[in-house]
């Protein structure tokens, strides 16, 4: 009885610094956002308390729309373009191929590289490099520059999202793939699914759980998508490429309006929760148990 | 047992505190005075850190630290919040110091007799830049900069082009330039902040100085003064590349300083970036020429590095004797021919031979401080501009201009109109 109570009482020990170190630095400071956001703080100096004016003002402010639909789209479009090619790059790469080891790893390159360093390299690709080839085989729009283009500089982003998240998705869906037993296969031959068939009733259904790690990780990752934009675009042009976490940032720290946009911040908060617990259980219902 | 746990507990306990009490500095132990100066100009580093040497081997009873971080605007604020405030600060002229002027940070420096040395006009332009008038100074002006237009003095020279001192000679030498086969003008635009350098040089010439104060107090609105603004800067882009918001600052000093354009309009700050391309470059700078009549014109000049002394610095008079270090003249002279800036203290400096074109200005004091340094940084004005460039909708711009303004300054206009209600209006 006392043993118990004693090693009780250690993992108490344990568990209360971190649980002290949590509330500190998470709860205490979303608290705290929460409250800013009831204010016209400007990150420095005195504020009044507006109520609930922030919160009116973000409704009515078409930059603050407009950042919510690029990021919206950015994340749908990025999440389909990933899952796509990463799903047939794991097929793939999990097939009987030569030199399986080594294309393995160079396909996982990217995600080792940081965002911003790829964001820098893939601004001068698009600046410099993508416009000549585009002169070069005469077409009009790729011979200017992606990334001033309003109307096509999101399509650059999730391209460069889109190349660095495959990487970590391609693993998953691998690691994914091999948990599916062969005799399920050996089944399936005798039954006569070959191809198409045999992924879309036998693979696809037992690796669902793999799939719905990869959406939750995708949209979330999308969603909150800032390095790449603070390296490529800013925002630009016309501020077509305002992501809401860069806006939060930028318009924030750097503009001043931290009250304003810690209002922002919260309700982007309910949004991805909101987001994040959907997925969960709409892809939960989905899953097969072998 | 007890034992080892009672050591854990307290382990724990000295862990937390250590995280949450972030070092609290100890203060005057032998007698020698602390003072940090936290200033926003990464590229003056290497300057700044010969004068603080200098600064410590010369005086034994201060130690003065002079950080020059990237991102400093952003350092400060986040120490602000904190309530951490360095001993002096070095900013620009621009809204943060009215923000900061407005919000108690600073000190009252008005019995400074340094301050008799600076050219009155820069006094009076941090002045100006108080939301509603306050008593006393600030800040003390040290440097300060000018936006026109950059131009190759060989490539003039060789093909006999003159400086423009009208609207249309500009407009004409950019037809001359372009019969040549030269482009006449790089642009950056993709950074969204260099979209303000046209802007502001044209908008000094075009429209009134006090466009700002007067929207905020109700009595005009940017719909009637920018118009011609921004017609002509929507005018200059007909001369630059193709397709100037693909490429940024870097991008287009890079594209000056080889050559690539004759004339590049940028502040006389991106001398230096352009010289570490090609040291051998010959640039000179002439005032943007916004208007026909060449008397209405104007150098677009404002403080670019200030001094100002924080309320919560506990020793004043130590603070001060750091800033008449920084303003003694070999340390003025050292730092313009570093950064290529104008002095704001009164007196004779050489100015570096980039400013030739300006110097008339300079010497006969025809200078107006930059429209966007009364520009609320949450407006994103610079973005607005940009996005106005790549439609080219007056109208629209103009419109969306004035509500954003609204929006986002209504705390200023409120807190202005109540401040000439009760004192009527000055003037």
């Amino acid at each position: 009885m006392k043993k118990a109570n004693d090693s009780k009482r250690t993992y108490m020990l344990i568990t209360i610094p971190i649980l002290a170190l949590f509330v500190c630095f998470n709860t205490v400071p979303l608290i705290r956002g929460v409250i800013y956001s009831f204010t016209n703080f400007k990150g420095f100096g005195d504020y009044d308390w507006v109520g609930l004016r922030n919160y009116m003002d973000l409704f009515t402010d078409p930059r603050i729309g407009n950042s919510y639909l690029f990021t919206i789209k950015l994340a749908i479009v990025a999440t389909i373009v990933t899952n796509v090619i990463s799903l047939v790059l794991a097929l793939g790469l999990n097939s009987k191929i030569r030199g399986k080891t080594f294309l393995r790893a160079a396909y996982f390159v990217p995600n080792v590289l940081g965002a911003l360093v790829v964001g820098y390299i893939f601004q001068y690709i698009f600046t410099y490099i993508l416009p000549e080839i585009g002169k070069m085989v005469g077409n009009k729009t790729l011979s200017t520059s992606l990334l001033s283009s309003t109307s096509l500089a999101w399509i650059a982003i999730v391209v460069v999202c889109a190349w660095q998240n495959i990487a970590m998705n391609t693993i998953i869906y691998i690691s994914g793939l091999q948990t599916v037993p062969e005799d399920v296969y050996e089944a399936g031959d005798l039954d006569g699914a070959t191809g198409w068939k045999k992924f879309r009733y036998l693979t696809f259904p037992l690796i669902i759980p793999f799939f719905t790690i990869n959406m939750v990780l995708c949209v979330k990752n999308f969603l909150m998508v800032f390095d790449q934009i603070m390296a490529m675009t800013q925002g630009g042009p016309a501020q077509s490429t305002e992501s809401i976490s860069y806006l939060i940032y930028q318009n924030g720290m750097e503009g001043g309006s931290f009250g304003y946009q810690s209002a922002n911040a919260v309700v982007f908060f309910i949004v991805i929760v909101a987001i994040s617990v959907a997925q969960m259980s709409i892809s939960s219902k989905k899953e097969e148990q072998l | 047992m007890r034992r080892e746990n009672a050591i854990s507990a307290a382990l724990a306990v000295a862990m937390l505190t250590a995280v949450i009490l972030p070092g609290c500095g100890s203060e005057g132990d032998s007698g020698v005075t602390e003072i940090e100066i936290l200033q926003y100009k990464p590229e003056a580093a290497a300057y700044f850190d010969r004068v603080e040497d200098e600064f410590n081997e010369s005086h034994d009873d201060i130690h003065l630290t002079i950080s020059s971080p990237n991102d400093a605007s952003t350092i400060m604020r986040t120490r602000f919040i904190r309530e951490d405030y360095p001993d002096i600060i070095g900013i620009g002229g621009d809204i943060n110091y009215s923000y900061y002027v407005d919000a108690g940070i600073l000190a009252d420096v008005s019995d400074y007799e340094g301050i008799s040395d600076i050219n009155p006009s820069y006094v009076d332009i941090l002045e100006s830049l108080e939301i509603v008038p306050t008593e006393g100074t600030y800040g003390v002006p040290y440097a300060a900069n000018a936006a026109g237009v950059l131009y190759n003095r060989e490539m003039f020279e060789e093909h006999g082009w003159e400086i423009p001192e009208t609207w249309d000679e500009l407009i004409q030498l950019c037809e001359d330039i372009k019969s040549e086969g030269i482009l006449p003008f790089y642009f950056g635009f993709r950074d969204t902040w260099t979209c303000l350098a046209p802007w502001n040089a044209l908008a000094v010439g075009l429209a009134p100085s006090d466009t700002c104060q007067n929207v905020n107090a109700g009595e005009t609105t940017f719909s009637k003064e920018y118009r011609e603004t921004a017609q002509k800067c929507l005018e200059l882009l007909d001369y630059g590349p193709d397709d100037p918001f693909a490429y940024g600052y870097n991008d287009a000093c890079t594209a000056f300083a080889n050559g690539e354009s004759a004339m590049y309009p940028i502040g006389s700050y991106a001398v230096p970036q352009i010289k570490q391309v090609n040291p051998d470059m010959n640039i000179d700078s002439f005032v943007m020429p916004g208007n026909n009549d060449a008397s209405e014109n104007t150098l677009n000049s404002g403080v670019d590095l200030m001094f100002a002394v924080t309320e919560a610095c506990e020793d004043k008079d130590a603070a001060l004797e750091v800033i008449s270090f920084l303003l003694e003249d070999d340390n003025i002279q050292a730092y313009i021919d570093d950064q290529n800036a104008i002095p704001c203290k009164a007196g004779e400096f050489e100015l570096a031979s980039e400013l030739d074109g300006m110097a008339s200005f300079i010497e006969a004091g025809n200078m107006t401080d930059y429209q966007d340094h009364y520009y609320p940084s949450e407006m994103a004005a610079d973005a607005l501009i940009q996005t106005f460039l790549i439609n080219g909708d007056v109208d629209t711009f103009l419109e969306d201009f004035d509500t954003r303004w609204q929006r986002y300054n209504r705390d200023i206009i409120r807190e202005v109109q109540q401040y000439n209600e009760e004192h009527g209006t000055a003037e």
